[in-house]
């Protein structure tokens, strides 16, 4: 780090600052601008983030329209949930999801940044080639992989080339497939995301660790998952993080690609929502659906920072 | 950081708000509309947003707009699923745009029903610009509580399209008795021509075109609007008999019809792959320029004869918010669209085969299509509009499902009648 | 040479190669379909090799979606929007990193939290409250949406990385009110420099590429951003893909260069700080 170099440049101001000092340089006094540097931003939030959903959850447990009063209605919208067939869908679907979504992208990302972390002879262009579909937006994703998947399309060509004719079929349209075509092209952008968060992790890991481990005869895969692993773990929290709220925020891409269908075979909640509370203005519904949504996030992202720190402890 | 103060500011704002409790919490954030800044030009400027996506309709509209010698207008076009996702807002917002390009149906009606839609009655009392227009028409555009709500300027009819061409070529004639149709459909199919194409992947709604009809040949339109009104079960008989002949439809289809959406699904027809149609008469904008003049129709075989003849045919048009700054001008714009002259200059420059709604349009110089098309709804007992129009958005979003589901496992027909009826009866008592 | 940095066997290539241009193939074919003329792949359908060259789907979709205009009003809210976030996040991150604020982890969870809301459920009440605002249907309210809805990432991302710069280059100052704000500006900033290019670079795809906020806020076509023009033009183009092709691409290509100019930061700056 240049944090050392960095500081010895700077003028010291004054004498050495009283107070607590713990490991982080938690400091003891709270200054008023710092309570402002605090209050701004958190305001700006829970304005434009937290009264909104607020508001939104307490739809939840309305009929409304769009327009005039909402009618309460207590828990209804909950237990049409359960009874709704799409709704169970969407909630299977997802659960695909955030296994084949988040598994094959952390799984592509982090074998890739393994792959590529020593700079080499072409490197930087294999780095390049795979986080580019990363810049490339959600909703545009979506239409560059129906233009892959469209019949006659360069998928079929390709498999038409190698003689499995055979093979191809409506991939968009056809129920035992759809879900698993948009799954692809929405790991195919995620992929380089991971990746690129890994190679940071990797940066800050100690070479001479694994060396070590080399030395007392690990091979690559025990040093691996033995000595690289461990060292990951800050990488890995921000990583889960991302992945669930990104697999369960999924939303764009699908609606680009089938739009839920064909016959809601391809709906995730995200979208079954949007077209609850939008196309069908059922905003109390859908407003249920998001409830559960989110619910679901805190939970994972919850399980995950108190198993992390409690192994920390 | 001008973002953080004002925020701030505005959290204390609404607040206050806060203590009412939940709900009314979102309405008092509309209600205190009113303490936003002046709308800005105030009455003397108009804002028509318009959800018409086809390429032909829209550069048709935005001329229309452009000649318009009142107010100045600004044409907003926004894609279809945001002005849908959107329209509640658009509409209770306390800056409205002032005219909006809709349809009539239950979506206006419950709005209307929420006193969000001006009231333009004067605009079909003698003398308005909707005065001549056909009594269906006035009955189309009036909600329940006897309000004119909504201005029609133009509907077009659905039917088989074909190409003259290619019927020639292959030497076949329109058919016209349902038996004949089937015939047809199979002589195509052995000598490796797709009878017909659809679009059903992203316009899953293209499925209940057929159903539609063959609902309206075998039940007939009575039927067809009670069942769409819930007054019977998608479990009936009658529906099965529907889904039988449905089912008799399915191996004519192109394959790919669940991939391609309803402008696609045009392309094997101008290649000469796939040969009729079952569309609205807004099809014929998507054929090249050079193919429009071979394009045909005819309309959908009897099949049982004991039923009133009946077509569908969707009407346009536009509505005014009742929250509109400059009612009267909106009301002079509605009057400029519904005009012989806006309403000419739109239908020609579409290239879509829109009708008039104004007797006073001169249809003479119209193609020879569009002519035919006014002869058959002329000619017709019944006129329909399509699934949605006649029943709601939420209710073909179960005829989506269940009938995308059905073209794609067609063996159960009662259980495929069950799952659309439990789906229907959602919409119904929720 | 020690035996963790071998180089790399031939077989590497070998499979990189083909494994990149394979990656590379949606994107690439998407180019070979905007630069082919409407006829060709009417004629001989997408999957071929472009037999044609034409710039009309380019030329229609700058024409009929009006994307000049839109990208100008993309690059306004994206250069607002990440200077703004990255502002707030910087100090609300150096606020909670550094200093004894009660519940100071509870309150950065909830800062993330507000992240994995799904945005739809927002849209109505967001709407509602730019109406009522006065700011509905003007850059600025996707600007401001924007910001509040990013800045839990942001400050969870710089939170980490602020703690993990070494507590000596704090030890040193005087942090009374002036002197936390000039440790903030002259020692905390530079240092974080690295983390806020990287955090700079995503945003702007982030928001560059958003569309659910400009459909919830804007009405008027003319503030539309490119995102939203391109929904409008697929909808009048949905089988002229050579006109979508070339519009998504033009969609593209500012975050495409944003993030090669940016390339270093991305992978040397997003070292997120929580590895320590």
């Amino acid at each position: 780090m240049t944090g050392a170099t960095a500081l010895r440049a700077r003028p010291r101001t004054g004498g050495s600052a009283p107070g607590v000092r713990k490991r982080r340089g938690v400091l003891g006094r709270v200054p008023v601008l710092v309570w402002v540097f605090l209050a701004v931003p958190l305001a700006v939030e829970l304005f434009w983030v937290f009264w909104p959903a607020f508001n939104s959850f307490s739809l939840s447990f309305t009929s409304w329209k769009g327009v005039g009063p909402a009618q309460p209605v207590g828990f209804a919208n909950y237990e049409r949930l359960f009874a709704d067939p799409v709704f169970m869908t969407a909630l299977r679907n997802n659960a695909i999801w955030v296994v084949g979504f988040g598994g094959l992208s952390v799984a592509g990302g982090l074998a890739l940044a393994v792959a590529l972390n020593r700079p080499g002879r072409g490197i930087s262009i294999y780095r390049s080639a795979i986080y580019l579909p990363m810049v490339v937006s959600l909703a545009v994703t979506g239409l560059l992989w129906r233009v892959m998947y469209q019949p006659d399309g360069p998928i079929d060509a390709g498999l038409g080339v190698l003689g499995l004719d055979a093979w191809s079929r409506q991939w968009l349209a056809d129920p035992d497939t759809a879900l698993y075509a948009v799954l692809i092209a929405a790991v195919w952008r995620q992929v380089g995301y991971i990746m690129v968060l890994y190679l940071a992790g990797l940066k800050g890991v100690d070479p001479s660790l694994e060396e070590a481990a080399a030395v007392d005869g690990a091979n690559a895969w025990q040093r691996f998952w033995r000595v690289v692993m461990p060292q990951l773990r800050g990488v890995n929290t921000v990583i889960f993080a991302v992945t669930v709220i990104d697999s369960l925020r999924t939303f764009d891409i699908v609606w680009a690609m089938t739009r839920g269908g064909p016959y809601n075979m391809t709906q995730l909640l995200s979208t079954y929502m949007f077209q609850q509370g939008f196309t069908l203005v059922n905003l109390g519904y859908g407003s249920a659906i998001a409830v559960v949504i989110f619910v679901l996030a805190v939970a994972f992202i919850i399980t995950y920072l108190v198993r992390q720190s409690r192994e920390e402890a | 950081m001008s973002t953080s103060s004002t925020g701030l500011s505005r959290r204390r704002f609404l607040v206050g708000a806060a203590s009412i409790g939940a709900v009314p919490l979102l309405a008092s954030c509309v209600g205190s509309g009113s303490d936003a800044g002046t709308p800005a030009g105030g009455a003397t400027t108009l804002t028509l947003q318009s959800s018409i996506q086809d390429t032909g309709p829209k550069a048709a509209l935005q001329e229309v707009v452009a000649a318009y010698t009142g107010q100045q207008t600004t044409l907003n076009s926004v894609a279809t699923e945001q002005f849908r996702a959107q329209l509640s807002t658009y509409l209770s917002s306390s800056t409205p745009p002032d005219v909006l390009a809709w349809y009539a149906g239950s979506v206006a009606n419950s709005y209307a029903q929420q006193g969000l839609l001006l009231d333009v009655s004067d605009l079909w009392g003698p003398g308005g610009a909707c005065a001549n227009f056909s009594p269906a028409l006035r009955a189309l555009s009036t909600s329940s509580d006897g309000k004119a709500i909504f201005v029609p300027t133009s509907y077009y009819w659905w039917s088989i399209f074909y190409k003259k061409s290619a019927f020639a070529q292959w030497g076949i004639e329109p058919p016209t008795t349902w038996d004949g149709f089937i015939a047809l459909c199979d002589q195509l199919k052995a000598r490796g021509i797709h009878p017909l194409t659809n679009g059903i992947g992203s316009t899953a709604w293209m499925t209940s075109g057929w159903f539609d009809y063959l609902n309206l040949r075998i039940n007939g339109a009575t039927y067809h609007r009670e069942l769409l009104a819930g007054k019977h079960s998608f479990e009936d008989k009658q529906v099965a008999d529907v889904l039988d002949q449905y089912r008799r439809l399915i191996p004519y289809f192109h394959p790919n019809q669940t991939s391609w959406d309803a402008q696609q699904a045009v392309t094997p027809m101008v290649n000469n792959e796939a040969a009729m149609y079952l569309v609205g008469a807004f099809c014929t904008q998507y054929f090249p320029k050079e193919q429009q003049d071979d394009l045909d129709f005819f309309s959908v075989p009897t099949i049982n004869p004991g039923v009133p003849t009946a077509e569908e045919a969707p009407t346009d048009g536009f509505f005014a918010a009742a929250g509109s700054k400059n009612p009267q001008g909106a009301k002079d714009l509605l009057s400029y669209l519904a005009s012989a002259k806006a309403q000419q200059t739109y239908i020609q420059k579409s290239g879509s085969s829109n009708m008039p709604t104004s007797p006073e349009v001169d249809t003479t110089t119209f193609s020879p299509l569009v002519q035919k098309g006014i002869a058959l709804l002329n000619s017709t007992q019944e006129i329909t509009q399509f699934f949605n129009r006649d029943s709601s958005d939420a209710l073909q979003a179960t005829a989506d499902a269940a009938l995308t589901k059905f073209l794609a496992n067609p063996a159960d027909i009662p259980a495929a009648q069950r799952e659309w009826q439990a789906a229907a009866k959602q919409v119904f008592t929720s | 040479m020690s035996v963790i940095n071998r180089p790399r066997p031939a077989w590497f290539h070998v499979i990189m190669v083909p494994f990149t241009l394979l990656w590379l193939a949606p994107i690439v074919f998407v180019v070979f379909v905007a630069v082919r003329s409407f006829d060709d792949i009417a004629a001989r359908g997408l999957g071929a090799l472009p037999a044609s060259f034409s710039l009309e789907g380019l030329v229609t979709a700058f024409a009929g979606g009006r994307l000049g205009a839109a990208l100008v009003n993309s690059a306004i809210v994206t250069v607002f929007a990440v200077i703004a976030s990255l502002a707030l996040a910087a100090v609300a991150a150096f606020a909670l990193s550094r200093f004894r604020i009660p519940f100071r982890r509870t309150i950065l969870l909830v800062m993330l939290a507000g992240n994995l809301l799904p945005p739809q459920i927002l849209l109505i009440p967001v709407s509602r409250i730019t109406q009522s605002l006065g700011i509905y249907d003007t850059l600025f309210a996707v600007i401001v949406v924007q910001v509040g809805f990013g800045l839990g990432f942001y400050t969870f991302v710089l939170h980490g990385f602020m703690r993990s710069l070494p507590a000596e280059v704090f030890e040193a100052t005087v942090l009374d009110g002036a002197g936390a704000g000039r440790t903030f500006w002259s020692i905390v900033l530079p240092l974080c420099r690295p983390a806020l290019a990287a955090l700079a670079a995503l945003a702007t795809t982030w928001i560059f590429n958003d569309l659910i906020w400009a459909m919830t806020v804007l009405r008027t076509e003319t503030k539309f951003p490119v995102t939203a023009a391109l929904l409008n033009l697929q909808g009048g183009f949905s089988s002229a893909w050579n006109v979508i092709a070339s519009g998504s691409l033009v969609a593209a290509i500012p975050t495409a260069i944003v993030f090669f100019v940016f390339q270093k930061q991305f992978v040397s700056g997003l070292l997120v700080g929580s590895n320590k």
